[in-house]
């Protein structure tokens, strides 16, 4: 009767205690794995409620999106993640989106840990427009669980009016004279997957030795640097970086902004192109998965994605409107489009596994605070 | 008992909430710290110690010594800046205090992202600044360009714990001192500034802290070389999927600032037994 009424709080603080150490062999968060019967139920072509997105910010045509809840009476409920890390943590945490636009990487994982719903392509009005190369990619056998979005290829960005010394390779970065305003992209898999190319190692390398011949060169590089920032876009129209490592989508936008568009040009480096795509694709908790589909349908329409490609700045992989879309606002640059020859030729970021993982971490902390 | 259990009932919501958002996710943060990821890049939590066998590095000593030297910096200079303008406002402010209060905080409103992203706009090679006369001075990707982000992030945090205590200390005090033949000067170090000792504390305490793990600052402000303790957590957090090392680079951190917080709260203590001596 008299009880103490803080004796309630220790008992709960004990079980979180208990809670914490009783943790061990779990994952964080609650989606386990989900199961094949799950990811497998048809989806049906329909209207079934509002479209809850998530997208990297600044990555659709907003008037595209009007378009989509006019034409279906529905609304997009969209949010954001700034990084696929980012995105993750959101799955993981339980939220229940219907549609997501995951890099082929986390296509691959998500996939493998049957987090996506399958896609019926014959239910896809226009989806033969998208290009052969993506029929039965390295990251999704038969395609069956995403279709392309965005397309990109990693370079240099520079400055034609100001930097004198471009040769055609990665070396540039570090040793065109660029008046002290070179940046590297903040992403350790570009910069790392940089370094081995330059070292003339595969993109995905994970081998210690030759990674530490990589990390070498970062931090050899370093000094030569003004900034390590992803803000590529304020570095370079800001006028603080005259050589930026970027995606070659950044350019496109970048010229948007300037007064002096043809002087921002884009390098592909000799010693390797780093490719990739972004991706549409629905996980296996969507609520309304049928407006998912009609979405995918939507964009997928050739005015609308050859309209989405000018707006976003990035090529789509799409025969037809999209590719003429972009071809014609890169006219004065092709070297800034992504073609099927470089999407051949170019290497891919891959999902690398336990040690070689670690390794690239290390490699990336360590010249960070070299 | 009644009126106990009425009166300790009130107790119950601050207890959940101190449970709930400090105690349960710091103890997950201790727990994670000792885990692992697996080949999707989950955290999976564990009881092996090699994220901490990887903090005993000499490598990191330098990004520690160059946060806390940064944030001690923007404490310095919060404190040079804020002191003066936290005592305008209280002992000349007037009628108008509360507006002059409200314009301090005002800033504040903003996203500390965006008021960031604003000095870029500003500080730039080709920016607002150099724009307007006419000068080509680099601003950006300096060392002194992240401590001024610390110091405008965070200098609220310093001007409002000293204007409070300078506005609950009596002018009497004030006009004592001089009476007592103090010049403006003396009158400052021995009546006013003892008296405000604790607004001052709490102000650089509230300053140094979250300055300490800040990573937005360096991140858009600094150069290659300025690498604080909150960018390799937020790497860790945002792009490596590396949780666990993350986790235990947190707790590391905050083991490291307990000490700066022991020592505040032994400088507090002292401070409150001088003022009811």
């Amino acid at each position: 009767m008299n009880g103490n009424p803080n004796r309630r709080e220790l008992l709960q603080g004990g079980a979180g205690l208990a809670l914490g150490l009783g943790l061990a062999g779990c994952g964080v968060g609650n989606i386990d794995r989900g199961s094949l019967a799950e990811t497998e139920k048809p989806i049906r072509k329909r209207v079934d409620g509002d479209l809850v997105y998530f997208n990297y910010s600044e990555y659709i045509d907003p008037d595209l999106v009007k378009k989509f809840e006019k034409r279906y009476g529905v609304r997009v409920r969209e949010s954001y993640f700034d990084s696929m890390s980012a995105m993750m943590a959101k799955l993981r945490a339980g939220i229940a989106y219907d549609v997501i636009f995951p890099s082929a990487e986390y296509v691959q994982r998500l996939r493998s840990g049957f987090l996506l719903r399958r896609i019926d392509r014959d239910k896809i009005r226009n989806i033969d427009t998208v290009y052969s190369y993506f029929d039965d990619p390295w990251y999704d056998p038969g395609a069956e669980h995403g279709t392309p979005y965005g397309l990109y290829a990693t370079g240099l960005g520079y400055r034609a009016d100001k930097v004198t010394g471009m040769t055609g390779s990665w070396r540039d970065l570090g040793e065109a004279d660029s008046g002290d305003r070179s940046f590297l992209l903040d992403d350790h898999q570009e910069a790392i997957g940089m370094a081995n190319l330059v070292n003339g190692y595969p993109l995905n390398e994970t081998d210690r030795d030759k990674l530490e011949e990589s990390k070498d060169y970062l931090v050899d590089l370093k000094p030569k640097l003004r900034g390590v920032s992803a803000d590529t876009i304020t570095n370079m129209a800001s006028g603080n970086a005259w050589i930026q490592h970027l995606w070659n989508g950044d350019i496109v936008n970048i010229r948007y902004q300037v007064d002096n568009p043809e002087d921002y040009r884009f390098q592909k480096c000799r010693e390797g192109l780093p490719v990739g795509n972004d991706n549409f694709c629905i996980p296996v908790n969507a609520k309304h998965p049928g407006t998912a589909l009609l979405f995918i349908e939507f964009m997928l329409e050739p005015e609308h994605a050859a309209q989405n490609v000018e707006w976003i700045g990035y090529p789509m992989p799409y025969e037809g409107a999209a590719t003429e879309a972009f071809q014609g606002l890169v006219k004065d640059d092709p070297e800034i489009n992504v073609t099927i020859e470089d999407l051949e030729n170019g290497q891919q970021f891959e999902n690398l596994k336990g040690d070689g993982r670690l390794a690239w971490d290390e490699v990336w902390t360590e010249f960070r605070v070299a | 008992m009644n009126e106990n259990r009425f009166a300790s009932g009130f107790l119950v919501p601050p207890g959940v909430w101190l449970l709930l958002l400090f105690v349960v996710p710091l103890v997950l943060v201790l727990a994670l710290s000792f885990g692992y990821t697996d080949d999707l890049g989950e955290a999976i939590y564990s009881t092996r110690l090699d994220n901490y066998e990887r903090l005993v590095d000499p490598d990191y000593l330098p990004v520690l010594f160059r946060s806390v030297g940064f944030a001690l910096a923007a404490v310095v200079l919060c404190l040079l800046i804020g002191y003066p303008v936290a005592y305008y406002i209280a002992i000349f402010g007037g009628r108008w205090k509360n507006v002059l209060i409200a314009l301090v905080v005002l800033p504040f409103f903003v996203n500390y992202l965006i008021r960031t992203y604003a000095w870029i706009a500003m500080l730039g090679d080709d920016g607002l600044v150099n724009g307007l006369f006419d000068s080509s001075i680099r601003f950006l990707n300096t060392p002194y360009a992240v401590i001024g982000g610390l110091v405008y992030g965070f200098m609220a945090f310093m001007i409002l714990p000293i204007y409070a205590s300078l506005d609950r200390m009596d002018p009497a005090l004030i006009e004592a001192g001089k009476d007592l033949y103090g010049g403006p000067w003396q009158t400052f170090l021995h009546v006013t500034l003892p008296h405000t000792m604790q607004g001052v504390l709490a102000g650089s305490l509230l300053v140094f802290l979250p300055a300490v793990g800040d990573f937005v600052s360096a991140s858009l402000l600094g150069g290659p070389e300025e690498v604080m303790v909150g960018n390799l957590i937020q790497q860790q957090f945002q792009a490596s999927d590396n949780w666990p090392f993350g986790a235990a680079l947190t707790v590391a951190m905050m083991a490291f600032l307990m000490i700066f917080m022991l020592f505040y709260l032994r400088a507090a203590a002292r401070e409150t037994r001088e003022a009811t001596a």
